[in-house]
């Protein structure tokens, strides 16, 4: 027992957990009585301080900074023996690993867990809203099903899950044996269930969960009751842990290409992921800083949202939307390279524009800082921003229609495979076209001024969200399938989701866009009698999308189970994930590959991206499981 | 060590590590991710310094003395000197370092090191002497938000310095390889920066 709880793992961690509550206790009664307040014992205080300390007491336990923690105080580490790189068995996924290949199945997998918790939550919300009066949810109730809703899937599912598709493909797309930074990424993906275990924890706190939606305004944030804390100190060990995978895939990218794979022979999704993280690494401070404020005003009466005390109350929305506009780029890009990897193996053909794709995502990073404000048009800020705030929005559409027409025009006159991957990718092309298009026309002030707080909101968000990046991570889920667990999904499985989903995504979101225009406001639990028959076919409708992620669930796991076994390069793709087998070795490659040419020269004969020095032209696939060189070292 | 020590025609069964990654940059990775780390940090401040604009400019309400209570310039200017001093001992440090002197590592980097701890110890007192609170006002809650982040950088940047201390005592280092010491330096050094910003803004404009 002694030795299972002096050894990095779970019973350590929980060990830990409890040290950390008997931490949070000590620290709250010593401080109180050395300040004099009375009670000394005060339960919200000892669970702010839990909130905080327990997350590091855990980490600490389950033996993330066992390395560095021998490093720092110059003791010898011990040699690497790459006990902890690579899966044994499944059980090595319930443990901090530091190959990026575990990491990033850990990550997609916990992130689509949370997209069926945050699914349900939905499902809550349009049970809710089936009939006008009130169903079963109370109005406090509702707020906070619908704001843990949209905190768990854009925090905890739509980011993560980006991150982690890229973390598995990344190193290999550009010929490195692993990340830059293993350790710090095993700890960046730790910090994620804490996250989510914190959001939905807070369904227990005393007054109910936090309800102030995603966006938590202050000062109705800074004055709820203590549920919203679990929100407050959640996004920030997700913000960090963001923070810290961008940090690693930027290191990654600039210092351990292959030789000759310049940037300009980087596939798109390795450029998207640069420009997310570039985005990540310097908007995510601004929601940590907002949250900052929330806690200080909240925990220790600071004054910055208290406008008698001279604070300011429109400086959140300021702070928060800094990060939060270019939030939905870092939503959205690395979908976009997604989307340029599927478009060019599936049409067969090069990227059209490559230099522009690449161009138009650090436009977008540039812009994507000069728009924050049209989120605010009706909030009574300075009217002289509003009109700039439009134009730069306005103009954001350019790079992005640039890679909307640079997709059509590498689709056209491509052979086309209309497989699973391949249907998501045309989905959410036509799908985020209508949601762009919704966009430009909520950029435009009296439009927004009219609907602002409407369904019609609700349905921009969800066809960006839902149609455009979700759509985009299906697409990526299956067209990496084979590479991530070396199996084949079930073709048909897969079609029948993509027609379900997007018949029912349609025909749930698309009429939020009448009764929007109509003035149906959203984060509301009850509405007006006129709404009534659209709502119900919208309920309806969205029974019939949570369905179709069922047939998205039997398939992948009944696959990764049993699916026949995949051959290296199903898709007689180019990219050099590709070039290994499926599952890829444990360290990625024998030999690092030299790159000769462009990662999409489809349909060019002879054409080449990446050989390897110990084995003849790429295409040939080795299907050595992985599981036979593994690293069997003492 | 393993993958050198297994002969270059073995099996790739028996490959023992990972293939050495190529390095694509001239730049170490380790002082990248923490210049990128720095860009993070100077955001947060950033968000800080939104928030002191509004509560300063926008809302417009008289900055100090408030309620006749005057920021402590003086004491807090001669702070500001032991923390520029201490950059410029780190720097020797380094210089040592590079030029294989061991003694001067160890005496620069102890010195950086307590002048550090010096910094934090007079804010502190400046703190417990100053006559406001956080919840007075929130003039008093930017001041100790800015204050309060940037003591908390000098906090995590005097652990950074303990670490190099412990190995620079340890004799970890050599004129060879001494990243060690230039990574949490360069941290020093922003955290060194950073305070003349919070300076120039909060107590002397």
């Amino acid at each position: 027992m002694t030795a299972a709880v002096r050894q990095p793992g779970w019973t350590r961690a929980i060990t830990a957990i409890v040290f950390g509550i008997a931490f949070s206790y000590g620290l709250s009664i010593g401080a109180r009585a050395l300040f004099g307040y009375d009670p000394y014992l005060d339960g919200e205080a000892v669970l702010q301080i839990a909130l905080i300390a327990t997350p590091f007491f855990f980490m600490v336990g389950l033996g993330l900074f066992d390395y560095w923690g021998y490093w720092m105080s110059g003791r010898p580490t011990r040699p690497e023996d790459h006990s902890g790189h690579g899966a044994k068995s499944w059980k090595s996924y319930f443990y901090p690993n530091t190959d990026h290949k575990v990491i990033g199945v850990q990550y997609v997998v916990h992130s689509f867990f949370f997209l069926f918790v945050g699914g349900l939550f939905a499902m809550l919300i349009r049970a809710e809203l089936a009939q006008p009066g009130r169903q079963f949810l109370d109005a406090n109730t509702y707020n906070g099903v619908f704001s843990v809703h949209a905190s768990l899937l854009i925090f905890l599912f739509i980011i993560p899950v980006f991150a982690g598709l890229a973390n598995f493909v990344l190193p290999l797309m550009i010929g490195a044996p692993d990340m830059a930074f293993p350790r710090l990424n095993a700890l960046s993906f730790w910090m994620l269930p804490i996250a989510g275990v914190m959001m939905l924890g807070s369904f227990f706190a005393p007054g109910g969960s936090f309800a102030s939606g995603w966006t938590a305004y202050a000062p109705l944030s800074s004055s709820a009751p203590i549920g919203q804390v679990f929100f407050t100190i959640g996004v920030q060990f997700a913000g960090a842990s963001s923070i810290a995978t961008a940090l690693n895939f930027l290191v990654t990218i600039i210092t351990m290409r292959a030789p000759g794979m310049s940037f300009f022979r980087m596939p798109l999704l390795v450029w998207a992921n640069f420009a997310t993280s570039l985005l990540v690494v310097i908007a995510t401070p601004f929601i940590a800083a907002s949250q900052f404020f929330v806690l200080l005003d909240r925990a220790l009466g600071f004054n910055f949202f208290d406008n008698g005390q001279g604070g300011d109350v429109l400086m959140y929305q300021h702070v928060f939307w800094f990060y939060s506009h270019p939030a939905v780029y870092i939503m959205m890009l690395p979908g976009f390279g997604i989307i340029s990897e599927v478009l060019a193996v599936k049409s067969r053909k090069p990227v059209f524009g490559y230099r522009m794709m690449a161009f138009s995502l650090l436009a977008i990073v540039v812009l994507g800082f000069t728009v924050w404000a049209h989120h605010m048009f009706v909030s009574g800020m300075q009217t002289w921003i509003r009109v700039p705030m439009m134009i730069t929005t306005a103009i954001i559409a350019v790079p992005t229609g640039i890679k909307i027409f640079s997709w059509l025009a590498t689709l056209w006159r491509g052979v086309l495979k209309l497989d699973t991957p391949m249907l998501f990718a045309l989905g959410f092309l036509t799908m985020f076209t209508c949601g762009g298009i919704s966009g430009v026309m909520l950029a435009m002030i009296p439009i927004t001024i009219h609907v602002s707080d409407t369904y019609f909101i609700v349905a921009h968000i969800h066809y960006v969200l839902f149609g455009g990046s979700l759509f985009t991570i299906f697409a990526g889920t299956y067209y990496w399938f084979p590479k991530m667990t070396g199996r084949m999904y079930d073709e048909k499985l897969g079609k029948i989701h993509f027609w379900l989903t997007f018949v029912f995504f349609n025909a749930t979101f698309a009429p939020m866009h009448l009764i929007g225009v109509e003035g149906m406001p959203r984060r509301v639990a009850d509405y007006a009698d006129q709404y009534a028959g659209w709502n119900l076919a919208i309920s309806i409708a969205s029974f019939g999308l949570g369905l179709s992620t069922l047939v998205f669930a039997y398939n992948m796991i009944s696959s990764w189970r049993g699916g026949p076994r995949a051959v290296g390069n199903p898709w007689r793709a180019l990219t050099l994930e590709w070039q290994v087998s499926s599952p890829p070795p444990v360290f990625n490659f024998d030999t690092i590959p030299t790159v000769v040419g462009g990662p999409y020269e489809y349909g060019i004969p002879g054409a080449v991206h990446g050989v390897f020095a110990d084995t003849p032209p790429p295409v040939t696939a080795r299907t050595t499981p992985a599981t036979t060189s593994s690293p069997a070292r003492d | 060590m393993e993958a050198a020590a297994i002969p270059a025609n073995a099996a790739h069964h028996d490959h023992h590590g990972p293939p050495e990654a190529n390095r694509s940059s001239r730049v170490d990775p380790q002082m990248l991710g923490m210049m990128l780390f720095i860009i993070s940090e100077i955001m947060v401040f950033g968000a800080f310094f939104t928030a002191y604009f509004f509560i300063r400019v926008v809302h417009n309400d008289p900055w100090f003395p408030i309620n006749g209570v005057e920021l402590p310039k003086l004491v807090a200017g001669f702070n500001t000197a032991i923390l520029v001093s201490s950059s410029l001992t780190l720097h020797w440090a380094e210089t040592c370092a590079k030029k294989g002197n061991r003694f001067g590592l160890k005496a620069g980097m102890l010195t950086t090191f307590l002048l550090g701890l010096t910094f934090l110890f007079v804010q502190i007192n400046e703190y417990v002497h100053i006559g406001f609170a956080p919840h007075d006002h929130a003039e008093g809650s930017i001041f100790y938000g800015l204050t309060g982040l940037h003591g908390a950088h000098v906090a995590i940047g005097l652990t950074l310095l303990a670490i190099v201390n412990i190995r620079a005592f340890k004799g970890h280092f050599t004129p060879e390889n001494h990243l060690g010491i230039n990574v949490p330096g360069i941290y020093w050094h922003f955290v060194d920066v950073m305070w003349l910003v919070v300076y120039f803004t909060v107590y002397i404009l």
